[in-house]
């Protein structure tokens, strides 16, 4: 009900990535975006985070085109962790996650002591509270990914975009990460993220979409959206679908 | 430096105080009729109206220095400013063509139609910067966001090349105008008046505090387009008034006293330098770290071939080189 698309295309460079795409996003989720490199995954998560503009069609939240909401209110409803990030010179990570609280501060960006608070908490809950103090620059690409994913949290919206969270990070912090995640979403956050990992997003997320070619050939539970059929329509893929023999969720494996 | 370790305000006071001290030497050094530093203390309390240095003091040096701190906190400002909004470290008003098309505009006018008078060649400067600055956006798809720093610098070097021949053609054809014109392309606070000075603080104050109300805003387009617009900043609004603080800053600076280069593009990184990256903290010291450094280039100017005088802008390139020169070596850029 909250975030949904209607008829929507984007694209870059006046050619459409995402095509037509009529979807509304289930609520008080863990919904994970799949499909081959290049189906638009990511174009369709910008779209609903209004870094892309529609070449045609709405995105709405709450009934409303997403475009005509005030930035700054938007802000405090939708975030989103891109899949590239700069690398800011000389900047403090603590420096860096308190840009989160800005669409709550006032103009001049000044922190109060319920900010700071939500703050410490992100960032334990990230696990960089030793890097404090660190420059963002000097960090490694996990650790920074965990810089920015606290920042994004830090904005305490109750819908989360992700465009591959778990980029640059090792195994450990991509467990912890989805356990946060889960964590979050039993605290009533809805969270939608790009995952390259299928398997990953069959054990932990309740809802999968699968795009190909900037349309959505299916969606649903894991269980009935993973099946041999699709993976070799979607990803031409030979593969079996077994199940995991610890969290019974279906897992699949390449033949 | 010291002056890295001490905290923000003590770094402000510093700052204020060699700001302070710059000017005082300004009144009262390399004068031809003798002027005591305290005539120049005198000339601003309790002015004696038979003293002819006192005089001097308040009719001509006192407006020179005003216009002097003026213009270099106008100029870094809008540094500042150009910098966060195209996120390019070589951003100034004089790479980016807005010093080269304020030139071609007020040399035209003032060549062409010279009498429209001092009003005439302040607009024209202002609306030649401003289609300059426009079209080096353009050019340089600056408005696409990411992160296309050669583009950009390479139209603004483009656009100040043609700005720069336009206006050489300019005074050929206008011959008598043109060693008023030269004068001002290099950049001197010679006639800086009070006249110069009641039309330019108004504009001044009003740039300089909204270059403060927009640091916040660029702090957040440090994190990238992407980040800024998720966290709520309307890019097209900051970067359409962004640019209009730039002209309003430039153009006034540039109207009142010639195209003065090297300010907008070195104090940014001076006072990154000294106060961090955080925009709240930096501009301000910009600002006082640009007014000491046109006064004391404007006192320089004097001394080099006293009596006669060297514009301040070419004393700002000779300092301004080198340390541009150690900052690249340095990295910091």
């Amino acid at each position: 009900m909250s975030l949904s698309t209607h008829n929507l295309s984007v694209g870059y460079h006046d050619k459409a990535i995402v095509k037509q795409v009529d979807l509304t996003i289930p609520e008080g989720k863990i919904i994970a975006l799949l499909g081959p490199n290049g189906c638009g995954k990511s174009t369709l998560l910008k779209a609903m985070a209004r870094i892309l503009s529609p070449m045609e069609g709405q995105v709405h939240w709450q009934g409303k085109n997403l475009h005509s909401i005030a930035s700054k209110k938007l802000a405090q409803q939708l975030a989103l962790l891109p899949q590239t990030q700069p690398i800011p010179e000389g900047i403090k990570v603590k420096d860096l996650v308190a840009y989160g609280r800005s669409p709550y501060t006032g103009f001049w960006g000044r922190i109060n002591k319920d900010d700071q608070v939500i703050i410490d908490k992100m960032m334990e809950e990230t696990g960089i509270t030793e890097l404090a103090d660190q420059l963002v620059s000097e960090l490694s690409g996990g650790q920074r990914q965990r810089v920015w994913l606290a920042m994004t949290l830090a904005q305490d919206t109750p819908y989360l975009l992700l465009d591959e969270p778990t980029t640059y990070m090792d195994l450990s912090h991509q467990v912890e990460l989805m356990h946060l995640l889960r964590k979050l979403n039993l605290q009533g956050k809805t969270i939608i993220t790009v995952l390259h990992d299928i398997n990953q997003a069959a054990r932990y997320c309740d809802h999968l979409i699968v795009m190909k070619q900037g349309e959505i050939i299916t969606q649903g539970s894991p269980e009935s959206v993973l099946t041999q059929k699709l993976l070799k329509k979607v990803f031409s893929l030979n593969a079996q679908i077994h199940q995991d023999p610890i969290a019974k969720t279906p897992m699949c494996v390449v033949e | 430096m010291i002056s890295i370790r001490l905290p923000f305000i003590g770094q402000c006071l510093a700052l204020l105080l060699l700001l302070l001290i710059c000017s005082w030497i300004s009144l009262f050094s390399w004068s031809v009729i003798t002027i005591t530093p305290m005539d120049a203390l005198h000339a601003l309390y309790q002015m004696n109206a038979e003293s002819i240095a006192q005089h001097i003091v308040h009719d001509l040096r006192l407006p020179r220095v005003l216009i002097g701190i003026m213009v270099g906190a106008n100029l870094a400002a809008a540094g500042v400013i150009m910098q966060g909004l195209t996120q390019n470290p070589l951003a100034s008003p004089s790479v980016l063509g807005i010093n080269a098309g304020a030139a071609l505009g007020m040399a035209t006018v003032s060549s062409i139609a010279p009498w429209f008078g001092l009003l005439g060649t302040s607009v024209a400067a202002i609306i030649g910067g401003g289609i300059a600055w426009a079209f080096v956006m353009l050019l340089g798809s600056a408005w696409r966001g990411g992160n296309e720093h050669g583009r950009l610098v390479l139209a603004g070097v483009a656009i100040s090349a043609l700005c720069a021949a336009l206006t050489k053609a300019v005074i050929i054809i206008a011959e008598d105008q043109a060693a008023g014109v030269l004068t001002w392309l290099a950049g001197s606070l010679t006639d800086a008046r009070w006249q110069t000075f009641d039309s330019f603080w108004p504009v001044c104050v009003i740039g300089l505090l909204g270059a403060m109300l927009i640091a916040p805003t660029l702090n957040l387009l440090q994190l990238g387009d992407d980040n800024a617009r998720n966290l709520g900043v309307s890019l097209m609004w900051v970067k359409l008034g962004g640019s209009f603080l730039v002209l309003l800053l430039v153009g006034s600076a540039i109207s009142s006293v010639g195209a003065i280069g090297f300010v907008g593009l070195l104090v940014p990184h001076m006072a990154r330098m000294l106060a961090g990256q955080d925009h709240r903290k930096f501009l301000p010291i910009a600002m006082m770290l640009g007014a000491c450094l046109v006064v004391l280039s404007d006192t320089i100017s004097r001394a080099i071939i006293y009596p006669a005088e060297t514009p301040a802008g070419a004393i700002l390139a000779l300092i301004g080189a080198p340390f541009f020169i150690y900052l690249v070596r340095k990295r910091t850029l």
